[in-house]
């Protein structure tokens, strides 16, 4: 059973494959594509490099597909705002595929205030026996033209070319935090701190806000939408999470502003837990729908929750990321981390789940068997193709020989972003500006 | 004066582990107000941060003013009588309020009209009641400025609420407060310091950069102000007026004019 072989493996047989340095940049984003043949990255200077498996060869069995770069472009590049006089940042904020109906790949990247729709297509044919030009373009004298061909296509290098389609612009005075592609593959939504307007995917001057959670009066306001998304099988079903740790339900039939929700998803306090950064705790970096449909997976600054979409009134599960830093807080405010905002995810069964955490490492949790574990995203710390070693964060006095003390972990090396295949069992971990990708050991 | 001297010491029973959360409760309250002007520096802060340290300063805020009202309730439980001598804190200016708060523990006699009992449920009051409009909204008329004048910002807010010092006999305590004042190095000050520090929520437009505090500085509000005496005097009243909106009655303008010129070496 393929659930059952995920927990076996999932403690100590993560084989590392190569590690792809990409270039003195932030990676700010990492997406694998819905068959998880492309993986794509976004980075802070607006590139967007996607990797493409390479197929299986019988001949290296033991190298299976592995990821090489694919197509880069620059999707988005820095613009300026004259009328506020402000930056538009062109770091891509988040990246999401289409699903493929061609031979093409979509995919929709964006930066803070603009989403763009850009196809990758591969070209290994080009035509030969123009008339007027020569092969390398240059005019040929009309004079020296005595007979007429007709050019034929001809094989050439495989050529991957990426062009932006669409251009949805100037619908967000707040900057993008979430695109969520809908399962009726003809719209999206993009969410900005306090709306979220609903497009369709052919039509970029016009987009319909769907939620409006701006007060009358700036002064009042308390609360901002961090993220939101579209339920993988109901079109008319979508979440968004709030900084102050709520989520909400709503459906699109019921109005056309759906400000008021269908479903409220809040855990009440836990009085003996509380402080003056319990609210900026319980601020949701991240959610995310389960493959099934059935539950909720939210990020909050140290942990992470499982909902159920029937249960409104807590979690179904609660599992703690990096408990270890609570009695830290104050100085983890001080210098900003406790603003981080790290993202999770489902494996392809809805069994595991995993996210980020400091120093490099990051955590899996895996639901049926309640174990976890915590591995490094290190070059230092294990070569390509040895097995992670899990780690382990000593909180109390004595530490063990391998364990690493919270007071030397180091916050500056950050794992918020990261990916799972969505049918094997391969996960991408952006370290900064390096990409890690580990798969599971081959027997 | 919110006290950090003797007369907390009384109460640490109630509170259990107040010295940590008292000193827990500082920390977040210079980070969040040096998070909070360096963000107002920026021109456009990221929403989300703004918020969380919005509310975090909101929350301390509210702590605070609970502190002082459980204070001040202690307070006019424990009346006593005292010797209205506008001399007596002056004779140890450096003793802070030590002379003040000792008469209060020593005496636990009953009188509701005790000078010292209504002078420092005046000055919580006061003090409650600056709290209470940290979060009033400053006219927008007050363009964007630097944010080393946010603190006086505050001054701005107290036409508002001088509704909140209401006590008959303000006037003849305005001396004996102005006095409690007069210890720049009192840790009550640093409190008060902080307390008064205009915890300005009308900053999340990011299309505007307000930053609604008025540029007030001492000078200014020295040259405003007359020297602090108890008589009414029309002109410092319409010279006040003419930076206000509402009307005041002198005294107590002036013995909060005071705490705040005298917790504030400088603009």
């Amino acid at each position: 059973m393929e659930e059952e072989s995920d927990s076996r493996k999932i403690n100590n047989s993560f084989l590392r494959d190569h590690n792809y340095a990409t270039e003195a940049d932030i990676i700010s984003t990492v997406e694998f594509n819905s068959t998880g043949e492309l993986l794509a990255t976004g980075d802070k200077g607006g590139r967007v490099v996607v990797f493409q498996r390479e197929q299986e060869s019988k001949n290296q069995p033991h190298r299976r597909g592995e990821y090489n770069v694919y197509s880069t472009f620059q999707s988005h590049e820095p613009e300026f705002d004259y009328l506020k006089s402000l930056e538009i940042e062109e770091k891509i904020n988040k990246i999401r595929w289409l699903p493929q109906q061609n031979a093409a790949y979509f995919l929709l990247s964006t930066n803070d205030k603009t989403v763009k729709l850009w196809k990758i297509s591969e070209r290994d044919k080009r035509p030969e026996g123009y008339n007027l030009k020569d092969e390398d373009g240059r005019i040929r004298d009309p004079t020296t033209i005595t007979s007429l061909r007709v050019p034929v296509l001809r094989p050439m290098d495989l050529m991957v070319e990426a062009t932006p389609r669409r251009v949805f612009s100037n619908a967000h005075t707040y900057h993008i935090n979430s695109i969520s592609v809908n399962s009726d593959y003809e719209t999206f939504m993009s969410t900005d701190d306090l709306r979220i307007n609903l497009w369709n995917l052919e039509i970029t001057n016009r987009s319909f806000n769907i939620v409006d959670i701006k007060p009358a009066n700036m002064e009042e306001l308390t609360e901002v939408i961090t993220a939101a998304e579209f339920h993988p099988h109901q079109c008319n079903t979508f979440v968004y999470s709030s900084s102050k740790g709520s989520i909400r339900l709503c459906d699109m039939r019921a109005s056309a502003l759906c400000d008021n929700h269908s479903k409220f998803f809040e855990e009440p306090e836990d009085p003996s837990n509380r402080s003056f950064f319990s609210e900026i705790i319980s601020s949701i970096s991240d959610v995310k729908f389960s493959h099934s449909g059935r539950y909720l997976m939210t990020r909050d600054y140290l942990t992470v929750k499982v909902w159920d979409l029937n249960m409104e009134s807590k979690p179904l599960e609660t599992y703690q990321v990096h408990d270890y830093l609570r009695s830290k807080l104050c100085s983890l405010y001080e210098n900003d981390c406790i603003f981080d905002k790290f993202e999770c995810v489902w494996n392809g069964s809805d069994s595991v789940i995993m996210t980020g955490s400091y120093n490099n490492f990051f955590r899996m949790f895996d639901r049926n068997t309640k174990r976890d574990v915590t591995l490094e995203a290190s070059r230092e710390n294990s070569k390509p193709r040895a097995i992670l070693k899990p780690r382990k964060v000593c909180v109390g006095g004595k530490r063990r020989k391998d364990e690493i003390s919270v007071d030397s972990l180091d916050f500056s090396k950050k794992i918020l972003h990261t990916a799972w295949h969505p049918s094997e069992n391969i996960i991408a971990v952006a370290a900064t500006n390096n990409l890690y990708i580990f798969q599971d050991k081959v027997n | 004066m919110v006290a950090k001297g003797q007369k907390r010491k009384l109460h640490r029973e109630d509170e259990g582990g107040g010295s940590a959360w008292e000193s827990q409760l500082q920390s977040v309250l210079d980070i969040s107000m040096d998070k909070f002007h360096r963000d107002q520096a920026l021109v456009e802060p990221c929403l989300l941060r703004s918020v969380l340290i919005n509310n975090t300063l909101r929350q301390v805020q509210s702590e605070v003013r609970a502190q002082v009202e459980s204070l001040s309730a202690v307070k006019t439980k424990n009346q006593i009588g005292l010797l209205p001598e506008p001399s007596f804190p002056r004779s140890s200016p450096s003793a802070e309020h030590t002379p003040l708060f000792s008469l209060n523990n020593e005496n636990m006699e009953d009188d509701f009209m005790a000078w010292t009992s209504e002078e420092d449920f005046s000055l919580s009051s006061a003090i409650s009641a600056i709290l209470k409009d940290l979060d009033t909204v400053i006219d927008a008329s007050q363009g964007p400025c630097a944010s080393q004048r946010a603190p006086l910002s505050s001054v701005e807010n107290l036409t508002q609420y001088q509704s909140g010092l209401r006590t008959e006999r303000m006037s003849d305590m305005a001396s004996s407060i102005k006095t409690e004042a007069m210890c720049p190095g009192c840790p009550q000050d640093v409190a008060l310091d902080k307390l008064l520090l205009d915890i300005d929520t009308s900053v999340f437009e990011p299309e505007v950069n307000l930053l609604q505090g008025f540029s007030v500085t001492a000078d200014d509000l020295a040259k405003y102000l007359p020297s602090l005496s108890k008589s009414a005097s029309a002109s410092s009243s319409s010279s006040l007026v003419s930076h206000g909106q509402a009307t005041w009655e002198i005294q107590e303008i002036e013995h909060v004019m005071d705490i705040l010129m005298r917790t504030y070496p400088q603009s």
